[in-house]
């Protein structure tokens, strides 16, 4: 059994969050998470308040325990979605692709514990300040937006800067990736690319497959030019993406023509040559289809082998 | 005051002589990016002993100067 702060703090049994990811956790991914004795996380991701509240409801039905939403701040619905999270009492608020601040102060306020995803120092920093109950520290490795400091860089530097708990995601696929974040500081986890192949995730096969088959240098980042990097698998799309952020006779609102729609292609018509599949560096160390709460439990048992047989590495 | 202290601190973020930094620059072309323009903003909250809550979007060197300028 390996404990951590953020049970207590979330009401969970095992430190191991599923990160929120559009277009692909849904309410029944993050009750089969929560069931697993993880916290699940429902992607509001652009889409309106309808479809959350939908979506929580769902969540509702399959658990009792706790699990939490993710709400995309570059979303058009942004607004709309933070204050369902609010009025549906949902416990737990993760935060991504930007500076949640302007939220913060009526989810406090409305009992719901938020923990923003940060990607460098400063903003953890800010994040404490406003109240976060913790933060979750992303590397660059990671599937989806990211930034460019890897998890093994910005996990202790955000552990020094903050007092809250630091939950650390990027690259964590086992439990040698959990003990060894857990030795830069972390108290737990979050992931994200290992549960696209969970039995209760509903993304089309061919995007399972493509990760099961992903080698170690599979996925590339693409989006740097208009500011908002994207780490998926390289396929055509990705391909056609990157040369043409390098063609600087085309302009930047072409360019942002090109990805509409490319991450619903792959999620749901599994679109080998148009989808954009988002995924993590880690996706070569993903073998394997499971249920969620199988690979919960694969991960902790791992980590408490390792944890256990680090204590032999010093004499 | 607060323009000079902000010019300086991209500048120096930047690796650029202050005086290559306006009020009308904008963060974008500066390459500036979300990220530094929170490393920024606490860079200037303890230097000058204030909290700034970052709630829009900054745009420009000038829109800087005014928010900060807007908390002192
Ligand atoms: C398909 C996919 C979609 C994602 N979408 C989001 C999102 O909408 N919001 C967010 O904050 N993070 C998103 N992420 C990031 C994850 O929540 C998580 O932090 C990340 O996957 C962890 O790294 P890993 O992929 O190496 O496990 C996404 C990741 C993936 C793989």
């Amino acid at each position: 059994m390996i404990n951590s702060p953020i049970c207590g703090l979330l009401g969970i049994e095992h430190p191991i969050i599923q990160g929120g990811m559009a277009w692909v956790s849904d309410g029944t991914l993050a009750a089969a998470v929560s069931n697993g004795g993880g916290l699940g996380i429902i992607s509001a991701m652009s889409a309106d308040a309808g479809y959350l509240s939908r979506q929580v409801a769902r969540a509702r039905s399959l658990t009792d325990r706790p699990f939490g939403v993710n709400v995309m701040l570059m979303s058009p619905y942004a607004g709309e979605v933070a204050r369902t999270v609010a009025d549906m009492g949902v416990s737990v608020v993760t935060t991504g692709a930007g500076n949640p601040s302007k939220y913060m102060k009526m989810w406090i306020d409305s009992g719901v514990a938020v923990i923003p995803v940060v990607a460098s120092v400063a903003l953890a920093r800010m994040m404490e300040r406003s109240g976060a109950s913790a933060v979750i520290a992303e590397g660059g490795e990671s599937g989806g937006h990211v930034g460019d400091t890897s998890t093994l860089v910005l996990v202790p530097q955000v552990c020094d800067a903050v007092g809250i708990p630091v939950i650390a995601a990027g690259g964590i696929a086992d439990g040698r990736g959990f003990a060894a974040v857990r030795a830069l500081g972390a108290c737990g986890v979050q992931i994200g690319t290992r549960f696209l192949v969970a039995d209760e995730c509903s993304i089309h096969d061919n995007y399972k497959d493509k990760i099961i088959k992903a080698s170690d240098i599979a996925t590339v980042v693409t989006g740097r030019r208009l500011g908002h990097a994207v780490r998926s698998l390289k396929t055509p799309f990705s391909r056609a993406y990157l040369k043409a952020e390098y063609d600087s006779a085309l302009p930047d609102e072409d360019l942002e023509k090109l990805g509409v729609g490319a991450l619903r292609l792959a999620a749901v018509e599994g679109d080998a040559e148009h989808g954009c599949f988002l995924a993590g560096q880690v996706a070569g160390m993903v073998k394997k289809r499971q249920r969620a709460a199988d690979i919960i439990s694969e991960i902790m048992a791992e980590a408490e082998v390792v944890i256990k047989g680090a204590s032999e590495w010093a004499v | 005051m607060v323009f000079e202290k902000i010019a300086e601190i991209i500048a120096e973020h930047l690796g650029l002589a202050a005086d290559s930094v306006s009020r009308d620059s904008s963060l974008e072309d500066l390459g500036i990016d979300s990220l530094d323009t929170v490393e920024m903003v606490m860079q200037l909250e303890s230097d000058l002993g204030v909290e700034l809550e970052l709630e829009g979007k900054i745009s420009t060197v000038g829109e800087l100067v005014d928010f900060v300028e807007s908390k002192l």
